[in-house]
């Protein structure tokens, strides 16, 4: 049981280990493009896109981390920026509510098989 | 003259569904078991009406009738033929009217097909089923008219939104309104059910033929939805996680539970409300996916037209039918006290539904949590793939461990399965072959691999077996194989797919690692329906030093007048070149995205199998009537 919990965790955790990947090309795909419908950054056309490509090749090259940008870009522009809403005050709702209901609907398999499992033993 | 014929016609096929909930509520008191003639009379005049009114805005567009505004606001003489087809349902009123006349069919084929004996519970379905129809036609007649008249008759029209003018967006609304509209007929025949009494596993053989085919279509709909993004938005993917995407997924994961839990319902060994939950929740999604696409809360590019007024009707009717719905529910539902064992089929499919509702729930949450935290708060966030692949991609590996499993066991035994045998030591063995070839270093996507992998061995390995016993469960083995190759080569894509951004002048050349990226020259173009600057580029792939011509192309549409980039893609058996071009203003630069993605032919594979398994599913059923 605790090789599993173990694993689970090392699982999840490896959900934030995006190794490997473009950091320029992978900060562009997580930005919307404002003036678009749903496009991000990386996807657009639009002038727009141009200058926030410029500005984040900028950065890096000023030696900003991924994480300096992404707050660098939401002060000017607000969250509405990241695609990747971050993790705060009016945002834990959306982040954990997931879990949560995914708990809950264990739960009640557990007690839809719980009258067959004493029966079993 | 047209548009009177298309209101007349519909306003009697109106009519007809407020005649047939009549004579069906006559109906329900007199314990005949037969249906009789006049209702069978009724039910095809309808149909005939239905279709007629179709066939009046399809005629008002092949000839070009400007007299409708509809026709005037979304066609152009120019258009080929083709386009000015599906041009009928390449806007909100034209796809409103062919979303009913599904309806009206599917309600039509449900009366003659039906095979179950109980009366009162076909006739029910039939009264539901009547009722949203008639709530459609009101909603086409009051709000949504398209065949209202414009005066005086415009000489031309002002054509269609060119990224709509393609072939794989013609036949999309269909395929995804007859997934969305089949949902329908369970939804109706759940209530149905509910109130006649109607036993476990006369309503799971009623339901079933349905559930198959909605399935099926919706997976085929959301399949050439992502092929024509791909291709057509140019932006370099397939799946977005588009709010207006997600309205199409949603539905699937329930029809996926319900595909599913039906098949314990059949076999008499429970879940008869939560089946019944199902059937509700299912076409109740449907109605919130169409709410949420055409009222135009949410920020999408597929949102092409909107207008609040619609929402609030649609909003109205989806609040009527979920109270009535559940209460319904609670007046009727059965109590239910049945036992499912551990490691038995049934416990799987409980766990595949514990699955499916979570993501449902996960893709729920992503895209409405924004549009309430706007309202709520006046805060402004955007949810996209980050969200998602975070929150799900861990969940795909229990998920691809279950379905290898869960299918082996039996009914009602409780039987655990030995997980270590040659199969998984195979899997594991090719598995490391490919990360060797590989070298991917991320341990998520390697789990995800391994599983993928295993899923894919042990379906083919239980069909050679089944094989052997003469007793395959083709459309299972299809559907999971395409499921394990489906997630397989999404990962071995996501890990390949290689991106260049880069700006360009014309008879310049960009050299990146494996590449040699010449922008030659440009040309102009021009047809009846746009001009368009074609880039000339040569693509000289440095190891195998062979070379590919693409032509990425501005598009310049002067009906209505709009801009397009359309991607040049070279697809191979193994891997696609993709290539686009955006001129950057007022200089003579232009920007560049050259991408290569493996495995897209694959992908789009994959999704074919597992609908066809859908299809198998539908024509096994035939086989044992």
């Amino acid at each position: 049981m605790k090789k599993i919990f173990f694993l689970l965790i090392i699982i999840f955790m490896s959900t934030k280990l995006f190794a490997n990947e473009d950091v320029n090309n992978k900060i562009l795909k997580n930005l919307r493009c404002l003036v678009c419908q749903g496009q991000t950054i990386s996807e657009s056309n639009s002038d727009f896109a141009q200058i926030i490509r410029e500005v984040v090749n900028d950065k890096i090259q000023e030696g900003l981390t991924e994480k300096e940008i992404y707050k660098f870009l939401s002060e000017k522009y607000g969250d509405w920026i990241l695609f990747n809403p971050p993790f705060k005050k009016n945002n834990y709702l959306l982040w954990l509510l997931p879990y949560l209901l995914f708990i809950f609907g264990g739960i009640i398999i557990y007690l839809m098989i719980k009258k067959g499992l004493i029966g079993k033993k | 003259m047209l548009s009177n014929f298309g209101v007349i016609f519909s306003s009697i096929a109106l009519i007809t569904s407020f005649i047939l909930i009549y004579f069906s509520f006559l109906e329900l008191k007199i314990s005949d078991s037969k249906i009789p003639k006049k209702i069978y009379n009724f039910s095809l005049a309808q149909l005939i009406f239905s279709l007629l009114s179709f066939l009046i805005l399809l005629i008002g567009y092949v000839f070009s009738d400007f007299s409708m505004i509809n026709v005037y606001e979304n066609s152009h003489t120019t258009k080929p033929l083709f386009y000015k087809i599906s041009g009928t349902w390449g806007n909100h009123e034209g796809s409103l009217l062919l979303w009913t006349n599904i309806l009206v069919i599917f309600s039509f084929l449900f009366l003659i097909l039906t095979k179950n004996k109980n009366k009162n519970f076909k006739i029910l379905t039939l009264i539901f089923q009547n009722f949203l129809i008639a709530t459609f036609f009101i909603f086409l007649l009051t709000n949504s008219n398209p065949f209202s008249p414009i005066f005086p008759i415009p000489n031309e029209g002002m054509g269609l939104n060119p990224i709509l003018q393609d072939p794989a967006l013609a036949v999309h609304p269909p395929l995804l309104y007859v997934g969305f509209v089949g949902s329908s007929i369970y939804f109706s025949a759940a209530l149905a059910a509910l109130i006649s009494k109607v036993e476990a596993k006369s309503l799971a053989t009623t339901i079933k033929p349905w559930v198959s085919v909605s399935w099926f279509f919706q997976t085929l709909g959301i399949l050439v939805g992502s092929i024509w993004a791909y291709y057509e938005l140019g932006w370099g993917g397939y799946w977005f996680w588009d709010p207006v995407e997600n309205s199409s997924l949603m539905p699937w994961f329930l029809m996926t539970a319900l595909l599913h839990s039906v098949l314990v319902l059949e076999r008499r060994i429970g879940l008869y409300s939560w089946v019944i939950i199902l059937s509700i929740l299912t076409f109740t999604m449907t109605v919130i996916g169409t709410f949420l696409v055409r009222s135009g809360i949410l920020n999408s590019v597929h949102t092409f037209a909107n207008d609040p007024s619609r929402g609030l009707f649609i909003l109205t009717f989806l609040t009527l039918m979920v109270f009535s719905s559940v209460f319904i529910f609670f007046k009727y539902a059965p109590s239910e006290k049945k036992t499912y064992r551990i490691f038995s089929k049934e416990f799987f499919i409980l766990i595949n539904n514990w699955f499916m509702v979570f993501f449902l729930a996960v893709v729920l949450i992503g895209t409405l949590y924004p549009v309430f935290l706007d309202t709520l708060v006046g805060e402004k966030i955007s949810v996209g793939p980050p969200y998602y692949n975070f929150i799900l991609a861990p969940f795909l590996i229990p998920l691809l461990f279950l379905m290898t499993s869960g299918p082996r066991h039996k009914w009602v035994v409780s039987e655990l399965k030995k997980i270590f045998n040659v199969i998984l030591f195979l899997s594991i063995f090719l598995f490391l072959i490919i990360f060797f070839i590989i070298q991917e270093n991320n341990f998520l996507i390697g789990l995800i691999l391994l599983f993928s992998i295993y899923l894919v061995v042990q379906t083919i390995f239980d069909f050679y077996e089944n094989f052997k016993n003469k007793s395959v469960n083709f459309s299972r083995i299809i559907s999971h194989l395409g499921f394990g190759l489906l997630i397989f080569f999404i990962s071995i894509n996501h890990i390949f797919s290689t991106e260049n951004n880069f700006n360009i002048r014309t008879g310049e050349e960009k050299d990146t690692k494996d590449y040699i990226i010449k922008f030659e020259k440009l040309t102009t173009m021009s047809t009846t329906n746009y001009k368009s600057i074609v880039g000339n580029f040569k693509i000289i792939n440095k190891k195998k030093l062979n070379t590919k011509n693409l032509k990425p192309e501005i598009r310049f549409y002067n009906q209505p007048q709009t801009i397009t980039y359309e991607a040049s893609i070279r697809s191979n058996f193994f891997s696609d070149t993709y290539l686009t071009m955006s001129n950057i203003s007022d200089t003579d630069v232009f920007n560049i995205k050259f991408e290569k993605k493996p495995f897209m032919n694959f992908i789009w594979f994959s999704v074919l199998l597992i609908s066809f398994g859908g299809l198998l599913n539908f024509f096994s059923r035939k086989k044992q009537i």
